[in-house]
């Protein structure tokens, strides 16, 4: 079949089976098919369990979506009847709600055969599946990836591969699923074509106006977390990079009375307060890129794709590149790039208590940018899923302060 | 005897100064993991940066406030200079805050080296492996540093050492609920150990073994065990616990038993030997199992008759703050009576542990 001949996938159709509720009842089903289910953290090989037919809960996604929609709350509550205070990552907490109450936002979630967690994107992370491992006693693997700052050192990429392996073994001796290396090589290349055209909607995002809300793609990027090595997930992805190129061409901006300001937001979304991000296109400014959907998921590789000759490497390649475990000036690089790329007029950093790898060193990274940008920058208190403490009146005046400093810019150089 | 440690943990820095004056170099260690044999045996001394009691040191790191009190003093004594003697810092990660922090350090150029140290957090074949293969490296870069080649034999004989400290440690922890030593010099018997030269602190806990202070009359004090991180606070709580009529007995700090507790194995390669006695042997938060290290803390109070436990979190520690929650299941299928306090290293926020102390106190009578 010709390219032209292909039918393409059609969004409205393909979107209805992406959605969090409709990928709830898909673990539902996989359950009733006697498929193994796996709690699993973001930032493991996916490709990997789906190529296997093991099928993914992700609490972290979970905690979002229930903080997103002000379900939240029961889990919360739980933790802290159980001794879990609030400096713990929300994450965390509700993420163990659902485990101990077998709940999630949309009901039940089926009892998961085997746990498997990454180790070097969050430290967190490792004592969190160490305690679902003695509290569940079920079998549990650790993706093992020693703390660095060199994440591109071969012996390291090698180490990491080896676990790739180690997390097949480990896979078949806890389920009755086999490794399958045709089935492999297909959730690879779903993946890659997922992250290919996830990246091509970012780039969009230089048009001026971007056709993309910074809110609608912290829904949409939920796939590339969850569901890599699916070839809806693919199909989905590049269904929606037509349509943001249809946006385009028809000149649809998020902002309702045109894109005045273009921003960067630096963070997780305020998953419980997602309004923020329309209060600021309300006012036309509008998030043109975050390393949070530009650097931490899709295609994290040097060129961009998964080399499809070295599956187990370039997945090596790809889960090992973890920004937050770069140098600061690293870090400042990419931002560096995407204020020229994405002619950015300001800045908002979201200082997260509850994500330190994320919010250590963001001042040290303002001081690099404001070494060569003269833009403004606004920072954002508070928690990515815990509304406690989080006053949407406070920052609402602090957006409007800062909305009236790029007003007062207009027209000035960024460029120092 | 006693007072000999708590003036030398006080005089840590003018002594670290003085190693300087003598020609040595010195690397400051964040925090317990770090395979300080290595530091050792490059001819380097290996110093653990601890907090200062000035807790106005948080002020001054620029740190957003929900960091750990730690991570702020010492990047507050980082800013103000206080570690000007330290030719390195080598940092093994317990947490994102331990780990990251550094990243700021590196930037800000703080220390003319920063590494970080890549363990793995299994230890089958493969993690021994890669992380025998990060020691040598790591020695190599040390040998640089030192200008002198890290040998088999030199690994060996720092390993030899630290394994007496390790075994010093674990006869004081044997003797200590026999013995007069007061919860308030015990601490300092440990805290000495992070900052003194290993033969210093070996030759000190000999002679300091030889001559225990003998048990005082029998009283009828509470006897408690106490977990903890932070110093400053932790001899806050003994004086704390000792005003409600309570004794600490034995305790379970970042160093000692807990750090200390396991000697390092010299099996043919000496490089893997210490490669293998660092992964899963210490009671790091999620790289230990929680059943042993929760079994560990109930034997210890046993030995020590203990018949309450105070676990001491530093507000926003958050790595500890997840044990805890684990293992106060344990302990409470146990009935083991316990008291988790959270607080800053201030004294407002200490003082705020009065109440919360006394009545654990009176729960236990």
């Amino acid at each position: 079949m010709t390219e032209a001949e292909r039918v393409k996938p059609d969004l409205k159709e393909i979107q209805r089976k992406m959605t969090a509720r409709a990928m709830y009842l898909k673990l539902l089903a996989a359950k009733e098919e006697g498929k193994p289910i796996c709690m699993a953290s973001a930032g493991i090989p996916s490709e990997v369990m789906y190529a296997m037919d093991v099928y993914p809960v992700f609490p972290e996604s979970l905690a979002a979506i229930s903080s997103g929609i002000g379900k939240a709350g029961p889990f919360f509550d739980e933790a802290r009847d159980r001794g879990y205070t609030n400096t713990i990552c929300s994450y965390t907490r509700c993420g163990l709600g659902i485990a101990w109450t077998n709940q999630c936002a949309f009901g039940p979630i089926p009892d998961p055969d085997f746990f498997i967690t990454d180790v070097s994107f969050c430290c967190l992370h490792v004592t969190w599946w160490a305690y679902l491992e003695d509290h569940f006693k079920k079998p549990t693997f650790f993706m093992d990836m020693p703390a660095t700052d060199q994440p591109d050192v071969p012996a390291y990429l090698e180490y990491y591969e080896n676990q790739i392996l180690e997390m097949v073994k480990f896979i078949e001796a806890n389920s009755s699923s086999r490794f399958n290396q045709t089935r492999f090589m297909d959730a690879v290349r779903y993946s890659d074509l997922a992250g290919y055209y996830w990246k091509k909607i970012m780039d969009l995002r230089r048009h001026k106006p971007s056709p993309c809300s910074f809110r609608t793609l912290a829904g949409q990027i939920i796939p590339l977390v969850t569901a890599l090595g699916e070839k809806e997930a693919a199909d989905f992805y590049e269904a929606l990079y037509e349509k943001y190129q249809d946006d385009i061409e028809k000149g649809v901006s998020p902002c309702k009375e045109g894109e005045k300001y273009r921003l960067i937001w630096n963070g997780i979304p305020i998953w419980h307060h997602l309004q923020v991000i329309n209060y600021f296109e309300e006012k036309g400014a509008n998030f043109v890129w975050e390393p949070y959907t530009s650097l931490s998921w899709g295609n994290k590789t040097r060129t961009g794709r998964l080399d499809l000759s070295r599956p187990f490497h370039t997945l090596a390649e790809k889960y090992t590149n973890v920004l937050h475990n770069r140098p600061i000036e690293t870090r400042s690089r990419y931002f560096d790039q995407a204020i020229k790329d994405y002619e950015v007029d300001g800045l908002v950093l979201f200082s997260n208590r509850s994500c330190r790898p994320m919010s250590i060193g963001q001042s040290e990274l303002v001081d690099l940018i404001r070494e060569k940008y003269d833009i403004p920058l606004l920072v954002i208190e508070g928690d990515q899923a815990d509304p406690e403490g989080f006053s949407w009146d406070d920052i609402r005046n602090r957006i409007d302060g800062f909305i009236e400093v790029l007003q007062g810019r207009e027209g000035k150089e960024t460029m120092k | 005897m006693i007072e000999v440690f708590k003036k030398k943990f006080d005089q840590r820095h003018r002594i670290a100064g003085q190693i300087k004056k003598e020609g040595k170099r010195i690397i400051g260690c964040f925090y317990g993991s770090v395979p300080k044999e290595l530091i050792h045996s490059a001819g380097i001394v290996p110093v653990q940066l601890v907090e200062d009691r000035d807790y106005r040191y948080e002020s001054k790191s620029g740190l957003p406030p929900y960091l750990c009190g730690m991570s702020k003093n010492l990047t507050g004594q980082i800013n103000d200079k206080v570690f000007d003697y330290v030719d390195g810092v080598m940092v093994s990660t317990v947490c994102d805050t331990n780990r990251h922090v550094p990243d700021i350090w590196e930037r800000n150029k703080v220390f003319p080296k920063t590494w970080i140290v890549r363990a793995p957090i299994k230890a089958d074949d493969a993690a021994v492996s890669y992380y025998t293969r990060e020691i040598r490296l790591l020695a190599e870069e040390l040998g640089k540093l030192s200008g002198k080649k890290v040998t088999e034999e030199d690994l060996r004989k720092s390993i030899a050492l630290y394994n007496e400290n390790r075994s010093l440690f674990r006869k004081f922890y044997e003797a200590r609920p026999g013995s007069g030593v007061s919860a308030e010099e015990a601490v300092y018997v440990f805290a000495s150990a992070l900052v003194l030269p290993v033969e210093e602190h070996n030759a000190l806990m000999k002679e300091f073994l030889a001559d225990l202070p003998p048990a005082p009359a029998k009283d009828r004090k509470i006897k408690l065990m106490l977990c903890a991180l932070n110093i400053n606070m932790s001899l806050e709580v003994i004086r704390l616990a000792g005003k409600y009529g309570a004794r600490v007995v034995t305790d379970d700090f970042t160093h000692n038993a807990r750090y200390g507790s396991e000697e390092i194995e010299i099996d043919g390669d000496v490089f893997r030997s210490l490669a293998q006695g660092y992964l899963r042997k210490i009671p790091l938060p999620g790289m230990y199992a929680f059943e042993q290290r929760a079994r560990y803390i109930r034997d210890l109070m046993k030995k020590a008759g203990a018949e309450g436990l105070i676990y001491l979190l530093q507000l926003y520690c958050d790595a500890y703050a997840m044990e805890y929650s684990v293992l106060k299941e344990y302990f409470d299928q146990w009935n083991l009576p316990h008291l988790k306090i959270e607080a800053e290293d201030t004294p407002l926020s200490i003082e705020q542990l009065n109440v919360r102390v006394q009545s654990f106190m009176e729960s236990l009578v």
